[in-house]
């Protein structure tokens, strides 16, 4: 399975015979094969049309993309999301289920069908239930014929890393989302992969210039990369095209993608390792069994040997994507009009599991996707109560700037991505930088030209600042791109001037037929409630669109202390201690009271001591059972015993 | 301060040290009470209560050795994955040894002079006199008041020892090694002070008074621990289930587990850096900031156990019959003649009321 040294000149060649735009289709059967990527391991992976790896989807810039799927998995409903893509005008063909589409049922189809206008390096992934680690994955690779760097190399190579799970990931999520994990700890991989598979080989021809579109398509690991002997240079990052800049190692978070330039060394005659290595800082705990690096070559000759890799460095120094330029050299968008500040929280509901909060609230999905409740709202579309508490809904209007201001309070990494837009990273903190606000960083400390991409890393306890333009209406989440944290609810929902969608957009019929196979209902708020008459036009029903009764919501809060039971057992407790040690001490005295006052006072009260004794001793005979009268013998017989040995004893003047 | 002197640690040896002390106290005070008058048997169970204890000790201090080497050697908290299973188990037989032992106590201040005879006539080996004819409960019973002064000292001895030094150990690896003597011995050396004080004072107490309080006080901490070793069996159990993360957690969320929560409180554990000031109403009322439902069941379960055997006891003792049964025939003498009016009888008559009251029960 290598497929490094796939080269598109080709596919290229094949594009250009069409004049302009054309329309790529790809009919896709998504399904369940068998795969051992890591000869560890065989596993179920989802695939398409009978292969996994799944194909690398390619187009040109300007292209049609219409991609048919057939859900053939029988146990599981899927989607697709184009990672990246902004999706202008087809925001209901971004794939986030739940958000502007219903799930691809087993045995259904829906067809995505959308053009292109950017060009770079994205992927193309399940965006429902966690499913994409389980092999719904795959590079996007969109061709530009005027990129600016066209004539700066000869071929391209598209290469996948990843990490990689040995279960299904509804086990992993089932035992994630779990009070047995109260911390919330995510399932470590139990490998890495470079295009899907370990050992790559790819060929190289001296003095040629590579170009390397690189995405990071796992689950949760950020990948540090390097090449010995060979410098990158950068020049695309999440599709964006960047002023060239060097680097000797880049870091990748999930979700991220770098394009690089690499020129094959003149003359060279050896082979040379090239290394991933999974950023375990991410890792709870590091089992001892893990090789979480992962080896590749650039074979300059097939004869010669592959050399072990050197030494993986103690400390990683990668590529700080802070300070590229985009080769636009768009500057920054000042004056934001609208600031939506989040605060990152991981924290335990009452069922006992560790959910992720963006402020207090952690995402749950809506029962009427959000897009359709945006589309059937009519003027309350605008207010952000229809979509739901725990969709996490922000209302923008359209062509503002918009500012998000993360802050981390989790000691984690987190790489958050925004659907239909890229950002620029205006501000973004080292680690343990605290809140934003508390920073005191101005303005006029921001990045002047800001580095744009899709998915920027928050680094841990730190802050970042994002902006962009919000010339896109559509639906789109803003979320941590580690699947682990989609699943504890690390989303948020933007809802890009929504009235201009209502205005523009039609929906296909398949994706409602969708829905209706689903019993899931396409009109209404997040709860359902609101209603429309034949034309989809908003009957007022009063408060009914503002009604979110029924909505769904996550787990209660953990009680703060005592609940009304716990101060009824500890009442109880309490009460059965004093009662308790009420019948000891009133037994206590009850029996052994003469026993107090024998060692002051003889005479009368003694002998009702002895005559308590008695019968305790009698009592205590009397449950015996057995040996009765052997054992009252015996006892007499000490007493008796005692009493001439010990006499002039105290006892003894009974 | 916190270099030299570390709080959690002079609190648990502390606490440990007086809970020692408090039970070898009772003991040693309830002997030189009883046994005032025959030095030899007093001198002989005294040796036995320090045998217990220093045995306790010796073998605490072997634990101590074994799990530093393991620490060292291995580097592992090995001790946690075990810990609370010691924890329950010994809390367990404490808690048994002395509900069983109380009862005793309680019962002996009626019957000093039977008891030291009784245990003379134990400690000096004359049953071949008797003859094989012994009663076998009346022989377990003899066993249990002969071994009581050894096992309660010993068991409880180890359990607090092996408790602290798991985790003096456990703090050793998070506090700097300094902050560790100072603490351990002003904490042993505190605790001592104030339980030798309560030995001090209980011996000047009247007995009766000094034993019934103290009994309470025996039985409080026995249904501590009672409530203690089924908590610490289920937490156990939820530790094995969350696996590694349980360090972590400290009192938060998820160091327990909500479906069998009662309450609980982020606050207040008694176990939790030491315990703090939470640690002494564990000892002795059995507190946990998160109850659970088999801890709060078994605590109120244990009173309950406790209330009714008194409770039966006392009926018995005042009817002469057991609750629900009907007295029999000959029982109707018995309860005329064995209790009250036994009593007075015994005023008159002496040393042979008492072999009569016997013989009358015997019949019951």
């Amino acid at each position: 399975m290598r497929r490094s040294g796939l080269i598109w000149l080709a596919c290229l060649a094949w594009h250009a015979l069409v004049a302009g735009a054309a329309t790529v289709t790809y009919d896709f059967e998504v399904g369940w094969l068998t795969a051992n990527p890591d000869g560890a391991a065989d596993r179920p992976v989802i695939g398409i049309n009978g292969q996994w790896p799944i194909p690398t989807i390619h187009v040109n810039k300007g292209d049609r993309l219409v991609v048919n799927v057939l859900n053939s998995l029988g146990n599981q409903s899927t989607s697709l999301h184009f990672h990246g893509l902004f999706m202008r005008g087809a925001t209901h063909m971004d794939g986030p289920v739940h958000v502007s589409q219903c799930p691809i049922l087993p045995g259904e189809r829906l067809t995505y069908n959308f053009t292109i206008d950017q060009p770079g390096t994205y992927w193309y992934h399940s965006h429902i239930h966690g499913q994409y680690p389980d092999g719904l994955r795959g590079p996007l690779v969109v061709h530009d014929p005027d990129s600016p760097f066209q004539d700066r190399y000869d071929e391209e190579i598209v290469m996948t890393v990843s990490d990689w799970y040995h279960d299904q990931m509804t086990g992993l999520i089932d035992f994630f989302m779990s009070k047995a994990n109260p911390t919330g700890a995510e399932p470590v991989p139990k490998s890495a992969l470079l295009n899907e598979t370990q050992d790559l080989k790819v060929p190289l021809q001296p003095g040629r210039t590579y170009l390397f579109r690189m995405v990071n398509i796992g689950a949760f690991a950020g990948q540090y990369v390097w090449f010995e002997g060979h410098y990158m240079t950068i020049i695309e990052v999440d599709g964006v095209y960047t002023h060239p800049a060097e680097a000797s190692m880049i870091y990748l978070s999930a979700a991220q993608r770098c394009s690089f330039l690499i020129t094959a060394k003149e003359g060279a005659s050896t082979n040379f390792p090239f290394m991933a290595s999974m950023d375990t800082d991410l890792f709870d705990a590091i089992p001892d069994d893990l090789n979480w690096n992962v080896t590749g070559w650039l074979v300059y000759d097939d004869k010669k040997p592959l050399p072990e890799p050197a030494e993986v460095p103690g400390v990683f120094e990668p590529f700080d994507d802070i300070g590229l330029v985009p080769w636009d050299n768009q500057t920054i968008f000042t004056n934001p009009d609208q600031s939506v500040s989040l605060d990152v929280i991981m924290d335990n509901l009452g069922d006992g599991a560790n959910y992720a909060f963006f402020n207090n609230i952690t995402y749950v999905a809506p029962k009427v996707p959000t897009l359709y409740t945006a589309l059937t709202a009519g003027e309350y579309a605008t207010d952000p109560t229809v979509y739901g508490t725990y969709t996490h809904p922000f209302v923008l209007a359209q062509d503002q700037v918009v500012e998000i201001v993360l802050n981390n309070l989790d000691p984690g990494k987190h790489p958050f991505h925004l659907h239909g837009h890229d950002f620029q990273v205006v501000w973004r903190s080292d680690d343990d930088a605290g809140p934003f606000v508390d920073s005191g960083v101005s303005e006029s400390e921001f990045v002047h030209v800001p580095m744009r991409r899709d998915t920027a890393v928050l680094r841990p306890n730190g802050n970042m600042v994002l902006r962009f333009r919000s010339n896109n209406p559509g639906v789109w989440l803003f979320h941590c791109h580690i699947e682990w944290h989609v699943q504890s609810g690390l989303m948020a929902t933007f809802v890009e001037a929504p009235l201009e969608l209502q205005k523009s957009l039609s929906i296909p019929r398949d994706h409602y037929a969708a829905c209706e196979k689903g019993g899931m209902p396409t009109v209404g708020n997040a709860a359902g409630h609101g209603t429309v008459d034949g034309n989809r036009k908003v009957v007022d029903d009063g408060a009914g669109w503002l009604d979110l009764s029924g909505q769904n919501v996550p787990p209660p809060a953990l009680p703060d202390g005592f609940t009304t039971k716990g101060i009824v057992a500890l009442v109880f407790s309490c009460l059965s201690g004093i009662l308790g040690v009420s019948v000891v001490a009133w037994y206590g005295f009850a029996n052994g009271i003469s026993a107090g006052s024998d060692s002051d006072t003889r005479g009368g009260q003694r002998t009702t001591g002895s005559g308590s004794e008695g019968t305790s001793e009698g009592a205590l005979g009397a449950g015996l059972g057995a040996g009765k009268t052997s054992g009252e013998g015996t006892t007499v017989d000490e007493v008796g015993r005692g009493d001439v040995d010990q006499a002039g004893g105290e006892g003894r003047r009974r | 301060m916190p270099d030299v002197f570390s709080v959690p640690i002079f609190l648990v040896t502390f606490r440990e040290a007086l809970e020692t002390v408090i039970i070898v106290s009772v003991l040693l005070a309830f002997l030189k009470q009883t046994l005032a008058e025959d030095k030899a048997l007093h001198k002989r169970l005294v040796r036995q209560v320090w045998l217990g204890t220093s045995l306790g000790l010796l073998i605490t201090l072997i634990a101590a050795a074994a799990l530093i080497a393991v620490f060292y050697t291995a580097g592992a908290n090995s001790w946690e994955t075990s810990e609370l299973r010691f924890e329950g188990a010994f809390s367990l037989v404490a808690c048994v040894i002395i509900t069983v032992v109380g009862a005793a106590l309680l019962r002996i201040g009626g019957m000093r002079d039977k008891w030291r005879v009784k245990l003379a006539g134990v400690m000096e080996d004359r049953r071949g006199k008797v003859g094989e004819k012994v009663g076998r409960r009346v022989r377990v019973k003899l066993w249990m008041e002969r071994y009581a002064m050894f096992a309660l000292p010993f068991v409880t001895v180890l359990r607090e020892g092996i408790e602290a030094v798991v985790f003096i150990a456990g703090v050793t690896f998070t506090a700097p090694a300094t902050a560790v003597p100072l603490a351990v011995v002003v904490g042993l050396a505190a605790g001592t002070l104030i339980g030798y004080g309560l030995y001090k004072g209980g011996s000047n107490t009247k007995l009766q008074v000094f034993l019934v309080l103290s009994t309470c006080l025996l039985y409080l901490v026995a249904a501590g621990l009672f409530t203690r070793a089924v908590w610490a069996f289920e937490q156990d159990a939820w530790q094995r289930l969350i696996g590694s993360d349980a360090a972590e957690l400290g009192t938060g969320p998820g160091s327990y587990d909500v479906d069998r929560s009662v309450w609980h409180l982020n606050c207040c554990s008694p176990i939790y850096m030491g315990g703090s000031g939470w640690g002494f109403f564990n000892a002795i009322f059995g507190w946990t900031n998160s109850a659970t439902y088999g801890s709060v069941i078994s605590y109120n379960l244990y009173w309950l156990c406790i209330m009714a055997y008194f409770i039966v006891m006392r009926y018995k003792e005042v009817k002469g019959h057991w609750p629900l049964m009907k007295p029999k025939k000959v029982a109707a003498a018995s309860v005329s003649g064995g209790s009250r009016s036994g009593a007075e009888e015994s005023v008159v008559s002496g040393d042979k009321s008492v072999v009569r009251d016997r013989a009358t029960s015997v019949s019951t």
